[in-house]
């Protein structure tokens, strides 16, 4: 057991870590089909760089578990990340770079590195650091893709507006449900006891932090893209919070 | 390029859930109300909406209406580096988006008091805080509530709440030469005190203090300028037949409260009678109002330099406004279909009864 944890404390960073390794394996497998979409080989190989690094991070992060003697769980049929697998696979099958750019790592990767950065203020020693270091090296991915995306707005402001909309539609409504207050689906098929968002409190985190950090960051990369604040603000207050 | 930016907050809570209802859009629930204070805080300064307005003479103007998200409960001194960090955040929006002229709604003037270099800076976009143009609003406002209620300004004894503020001292200098008898009141006693000596020359008697309902007594004109520290026990001091102006942001009276026999209404908004077209469409979430096209002045003003292609920072620093300066904006706001709407408060129009000879002293 870690020296500055509880064995009730670790079991809510053990559901905490559930949601992070699960994430991160997700994000893994979305870096491979990405870099199936690449023609150009120094994308391609950045892609699977990436991939590897979110395995890297799955694996950081299952150790972390480890010191506070959890076995982080894996579920990758865990309702609300399957929806999203679904989601991003659905544009990869479509062929849609951009769109699956989208979904990874503009909004899949902001919410990652705002929740982690979250945890990693709350979270004690080792497990806290892990957070901070892999916050850090998902906000490259995410200004990796900003660069790139900011390009292709310029090609065409309103269809690439009408993208991100779309993608919006298809990711973001699962990840607002999995940080809203109360599942709205019910069991998220990863938290080992009860639902974990009730524990949070007890080890420093509160969910209206993640909510709100997460959002924030969205809304912040797509300022960076070039989206008009205003259709952005739009779709965030519609999504199912 | 943009014509104008109007940098606004929400002023109650309920309003902040009102806009964000509005921008769900009827077929969502509207999220609860312990959600929305949960995640205004974290949204960073934005646009809310496109706006364009029309002028009397035909020209039209376009703009951005830029939400600085300061939460409603956080209006106060406590907060204050954080909400000037977003009020910054807003101005450097307003920049990025070219805009030529802005207007410091609500709280995001008064947070400056008057210093404008706080503000990021660009040589293409000047800031006015649009207090010239509210002044111009109450003054117009109070000398109609008194027309319809058949009395005359120089026969009225008046009150500035907030009288050494920037639209206070405003409204002071413009009203000074006109009522029977000026009554300043302000928190900061020395502020007060420099400022009542500018009327030193005049012959009307001027009374200054920071004990509002040692001189509300005396009032039969109340314009609050800025929060009244006790409203109500304020408006229960005042002699029957009082009229209020309420230009305190936030509002200073819950609805249903006004003198006996008078009336209190909302001062500082001004009418844009050729339209206001705000996209999407929340003008009346921003301002539930009866009446149509009605904003703040201090927003209107940034629209009316627009409008004449003045983008200049007319309205800058604090308790510089003079009688002349009122006088121009007024000129130009008019020339362009911009003035005083009917008087109205939060529960409609509200109507002035003629001062009944038994309540008059």
């Amino acid at each position: 057991m870690h020296e500055c944890c509880s064995v009730e404390d670790a079991q809510v960073w053990g559901d905490v870590l559930a949601q992070a390794v699960t994430g991160e394996l997700v994000g893994a497998l979305n870096y491979e089909a990405l870099a199936e979409l690449y023609d150009d080989v120094g994308e391609k190989a950045e892609a699977l760089e990436h991939a590897a690094g979110e395995r890297a991070h799955a694996a950081m992060f299952s150790a972390a578990g480890r010191d506070l003697g959890i076995e982080v769980t894996v579920n990758l049929q865990a309702q609300y990340w399957k929806r999203i697998r679904s989601a991003f696979l659905a544009r990869a099958q479509a062929a849609d770079l951009v769109d699956c750019i989208l979904a990874q790592e503009v909004m899949l990767e902001s919410f990652a590195v705002a929740s982690y950065q979250v945890a990693a203020a709350a979270a004690p020693g080792r497990l806290g650091s892990t957070f901070g270091r892999i916050a850090a090296e998902e906000a490259e991915h995410v200004a990796h893709a900003i660069e790139m995306l900011q390009a292709e707005r310029a090609r065409d402001p309103g269809g690439f507006d009408a993208s991100v909309y779309r993608v919006h539609g298809q990711v973001m409504p699962a990840l607002a449900e999995m940080i809203a207050r109360e599942d709205p689906s019910g069991y998220c098929g990863l938290c080992k006891g009860n639902c974990v968002k009730a524990s949070l409190r007890r080890v420093g985190l509160r969910l209206s932090d993640v909510r709100g950090a997460s959002l924030r960051r969205y809304l912040q990369t797509l300022d960076e893209i070039g989206v008009p604040g205003e259709l952005s603000l739009g779709w965030v207050a519609q999504l199912p919070l | 390029m943009l014509d104008f930016a109007l940098i606004v907050h929400s002023e109650t809570w309920s309003g902040a859930a009102a806009v964000i209802s509005a921008l769900r859009g009827p077929d969502r629930p509207p999220i609860p109300f312990e959600d929305v204070r949960e995640i205004i805080p974290w949204i960073p300064p934005r646009a809310l909406c496109r706006v364009s307005v029309e002028s009397a003479k035909g020209h039209r103007v376009h703009g951005l209406c830029i939400d600085c998200f300061i939460p409603p409960d956080r209006l106060e001194g406590t907060f204050l580096r954080e909400n000037l960090a977003r009020v910054r955040q807003a101005a450097a929006y307003a920049i990025r988006e070219r805009a030529r002229i802005v207007s410091l709604g609500g709280f995001s003037s008064i947070l400056l008091e008057g210093k404008m270099d706080i503000l990021p800076q660009h040589p293409e976009t000047a800031f006015t805080t649009g207090n010239t143009l509210t002044v111009a609003l109450i003054v117009r406002g109070i000398e109609r509530a008194l027309d319809l209620g058949g009395r005359e300004l120089s026969e009225s004894n008046v009150l500035i709440v907030g009288a050494s503020g920037d639209v206070g001292s405003g409204c002071a200098r413009c009203l000074a030469p006109k009522v029977r008898r000026l009554l300043l009141c302000a928190r900061n006693p020395d502020r007060l005190r420099r400022f009542a000596s500018e009327f030193s020359g005049l012959r009307i008697p001027v009374e200054a203090g920071t004990d509002l309902l040692k001189l509300a007594p005396k009032a039969d004109v109340v314009i609050c300028a800025a929060s009244a520290t006790r409203p109500i026990e304020m408006l229960q001091a005042l002699p029957p037949g009082a009229i209020v102006c309420d230009a305190g942001y936030p509002k200073n009276f819950p609805p249903g409260c006004a003198p006996q026999g008078g009336a209190v209404f909302f001062g500082g908004h001004a009418q844009a009678s050729a339209g206001i077209r705000l996209d999407p469409d929340l003008l009346g979430v921003i301002y539930p109002y009866p009446l149509p096209n009605v904003a703040h002045a201090c927003l209107l003003e940034g629209i009316a330099l627009a409008l004449e292609k003045r983008f200049e920072p007319f309205s800058v620093g604090r308790g510089s406004i003079t009688p002349a300066r009122v006088d121009e904006i007024w000129r130009i706001a008019d020339g362009h279909g911009i003035g005083l709407p009917p008087l109205f408060n939060r529960e409609g129009l509200v109507s002035v009864p003629p001062m009944a000879q038994e309540l008059h002293r």
